[in-house]
């Protein structure tokens, strides 16, 4: 029955505080609730595609249907902006990250406010519940990833070792939603405008970023000063990285990435912080 | 000996309406409290009288608006069985779902699944959605996975106010097992009969304080004497102008041969006793005792005192009518018990107890008619009249061979013999 361990473990609960905040000790309640961290990501993948007959393919239509969409755009546009490189191929590489973030974002945001009757009922890290969207539609990007292996097949497009350049880019994407998702969906238990404003949000930022146009054209558009702003997207960078990385065969924008990972590397501690200070009284307010 | 639990100077204030600065009221006010590890304590009070916030502040669901909380080992919280199973997974995937949503670890829960399924006594559906179940499966799949979590520190909320008397009865054994097991428990419940059988201490809240503390029956009975005498148009509990003079305090069973039951057996005997308070002395009244079906719609039984045609005088400051039934004539299920107190001449209702009170039967003689009637009986074959049978003592032997092991020969023996004739016994 009850371990004389445990006993040892105490819990002080207090009045929400930013000078109480201790960070570690929330992480390490965190690592502690791994097992549902996991339960909950594999059952948020299960639980979406039970009962639909095509299932986990679903994972593969958006950015599949966005890629045909975009073709038709820019073949009845005659100005594909992709130079050299089949159109179709140019949308889909960033559309992989795109799709990851604009899905994981708007799942993770409403997150919390969708699971009220557990947040009021039961405690565990909350930041559990955004995260396991986040997990989820990481598993869904390395779905759509195999349309992407059958699309470079096609074109005869080879992998270089410029596709390494992967690993440190899911990296910036992850942390990205993850900060974007915590912050939105604490802000969210409190102002619902935010789930309102999501699909506007998403929809704008799409065009502010190089998914449909290359990078290198911003570039040479924008003064340096706007150009600046126009980085502070890290979407900029992951973005049109991962296009570079994986069909244009080149470097990603080593200066685009360096700014993508100093935003993220100061949003994701700031949002978690503020995440914390609002779980105590979230319950209160879903 | 070391606390479990401890509450300094906690206070919670909520907002009605929408807005921030919105008319704020306190659901929670200075509440100090300590819990020794080990014991159980009850809570109690009306409904918004803040014991719901106050478990949501002990297992964190929620923070304090001022003062501190500190807790030793592990918590868990049963505020609603079934919490977080998805009704798109199987009874199999949301065992392992809600076990770790509950705070279980995946092999902890791997190596109690069998034990799990089993006592919730779904076995052949575990791997069908539970959005199929019954309902009555869903809250017991829901029980299950919750009476295996091993805390420190166990926070019950009426848990016990959902599913059929057999699924009670058993989350009542399951807590006392847990307790007697050493774990800590907080335990809200309007049933408070169980509060004063499960727990070593209670307290009483009205309007987010502590109004009362100490021995669960002593707490209890302040709790009635408040509601006895309460008035609903002022919302203050006067003792100095009850409207009828009496109240009824509460109702309470045991049965004189396993003290400490927490349910009752069919056949054996139950006394009920019914304290009232009295502001000033009544004379020419009668206390009348009823059973009710579970949902409370229908009087199964209701003996009284004054059938005797005996008016009774009741005394300030109060005492207590005792009802004894020699063989509870109701099968397996759950009832409610209820009181009346009523002036013998004009019928007019002094003071009433609205079945709070459960009666869980379980065990015994089983029967499929609507009652369990004690009878003896003899066979007596015509002619030699030499050849007689008793069947009273036919019947101690088969009752003893179904393992009815907890009782003496000798006592059945005994009350074989005082069993009452059915023609002189209360109407059941």
């Amino acid at each position: 029955m009850a371990q004389v361990s445990t006993r040892d473990r105490v819990t002080v609960y207090e009045p929400p505080s930013l000078a109480r905040l201790a960070p570690l000790t929330a992480l390490s309640r965190l690592s502690q609730s791994g097992d549902l961290l996991l339960t909950l990501s594999v059952h948020r993948v299960k639980v979406r595609y039970k009962q639909s007959r095509l299932g986990i393919l679903w994972a593969v239509m958006q950015p599949v249907a966005m890629m045909l969409v975009f073709t038709l755009m820019f073949a009845f546009l005659r100005t594909a902006p992709s130079g050299d490189v089949p159109f179709p191929l140019f949308a889909y590489a960033a559309l992989i990250p795109w799709t990851t973030f604009s899905t994981g974002l708007t799942n993770a945001a409403t997150a919390l406010t969708s699971h009220a009757g557990l947040l009021t009922k039961v405690w565990f890290p909350r930041e559990i519940l955004p995260l396991t969207y986040v997990a989820a539609a990481l598993v869904d990007m390395s779905i759509a990833s195999v349309v992407l292996a059958g699309l470079l097949v096609w074109y005869h497009v080879p992998l270089t070792m410029h596709a390494l350049w992967i690993v440190p880019m899911v990296f910036v994407l992850t942390g990205f939603v993850i900060g974007l998702g915590l912050l939105l969906s604490a802000v969210h238990v409190r102002y619902r405008d935010v789930g309102l404003a999501m699909p506007v949000l998403v929809q704008a930022w799409l065009f502010a970023t190089p998914v449909l146009y290359p990078l290198s054209s911003v570039k040479s558009k924008l003064p340096p000063a706007l150009y600046a702003v126009y980085l502070l997207n890290p979407m900029a960078g992951v973005v049109d990285g991962f296009r570079r990385a994986l069909v244009l065969r080149a470097t990603p924008d080593l200066q685009a990435l360096a700014v993508a990972g100093i935003v993220v590397a100061l949003l994701v501690p700031i949002a978690y912080g503020y995440f914390k200070y609002a779980e105590s009284t979230m319950a209160d307010r879903v | 000996m070391p606390f479990d639990v401890s509450l300094e100077n906690v206070w919670k204030q909520y907002h009605r309406g929408l807005t921030r600065g919105a008319d704020p009221f306190w659901a929670i006010r200075e509440v100090a409290l300590e819990v020794p590890q080990g014991s159980s304590l009850g809570v109690i009070g009306r409904n918004g009288a803040g014991k719901s916030t106050l478990l949501k502040l002990l297992a964190g669901i929620t923070a304090p608006t001022r003062g501190r909380i500190v807790i030793h080992g592990r918590v868990a919280a049963l505020i609603e069985v079934g919490s977080g199973f998805h009704p798109e997974l199987t009874g199999r995937e949301n065992v392992y779902l809600s076990g770790a949503i509950l705070g279980m670890r995946r092999r902890e829960i791997a190596a109690k699944f069998d034990q799990i399924v089993d006592f919730a006594g779904v076995e052949p559906f575990i791997d069908t959605p539970v959005k199929w179940y019954s309902s009555g499966m869903y809250v017991r799949l829901g029980f299950a996975v919750a009476a295996h979590l091993s805390p420190d520190v166990l926070l019950v909320d009426e848990v016990l106010a959902v599913g059929d008397a057999e699924f009670q009865i058993r989350c009542l054994q399951r807590i006392q097992e847990l307790r007697a097991a050493g774990t800590t428990m907080l335990f809200i419940s309007h049933d408070l009969t169980a509060v004063e059988r499960l727990c070593d201490a209670a307290i009483l809240l009205d309007r987010g304080e502590i109004a009362a503390r100490g021995e669960p029956s002593a707490v209890v009975a302040a709790y009635h004497r408040r509601l006895a005498l309460w008035d609903p148009w002022t919302d203050e509990a006067s003792v100095d102008s009850p409207r009828s003079g009496v109240g009824v305090v509460n109702v309470t069973l045991a049965d004189p041969d396993r003290p400490g039951a927490v349910a009752f057996r069919t056949g054996h005997a139950l006394v009920v006793t019914i304290r009232y308070a009295a502001a000033r002395p009544i004379q020419g009244v009668e206390v009348e005792l009823r059973y009710y079906s579970a949902d409370g719609h229908t009087r199964l039984a209701a003996p009284r005192t004054g059938e005797d045609g005996i008016p009774l005088e009741l005394h300030p400051p109060g005492g207590a009518i005792e009802f004894r039934c020699e063989a509870l004539p109701f099968k397996a299920g759950g009832y409610a018990v209820g009181a009346v107190i009523r002036q013998i001449t004009d019928g007019r209702v002094l003071a009433w107890w609205d079945g709070d009170t459960r009666l869980y039967v379980e065990g015994g003689p089983q029967t499929d008619a609507q009652l369990y009637v004690a009878h003896s009986w003899r066979l007596l074959p015509d002619g030699d009249g030499s050849a007689t049978t008793d069947g009273s003592k036919l019947r101690e032997g088969s009752r003893q061979q179904a393992g009815d092991a907890g009782r003496m020969v000798a006592d059945q023996a005994e009350e074989s013999a005082e069993r009452l004739p059915p023609s002189s016994r209360r109407p059941g």
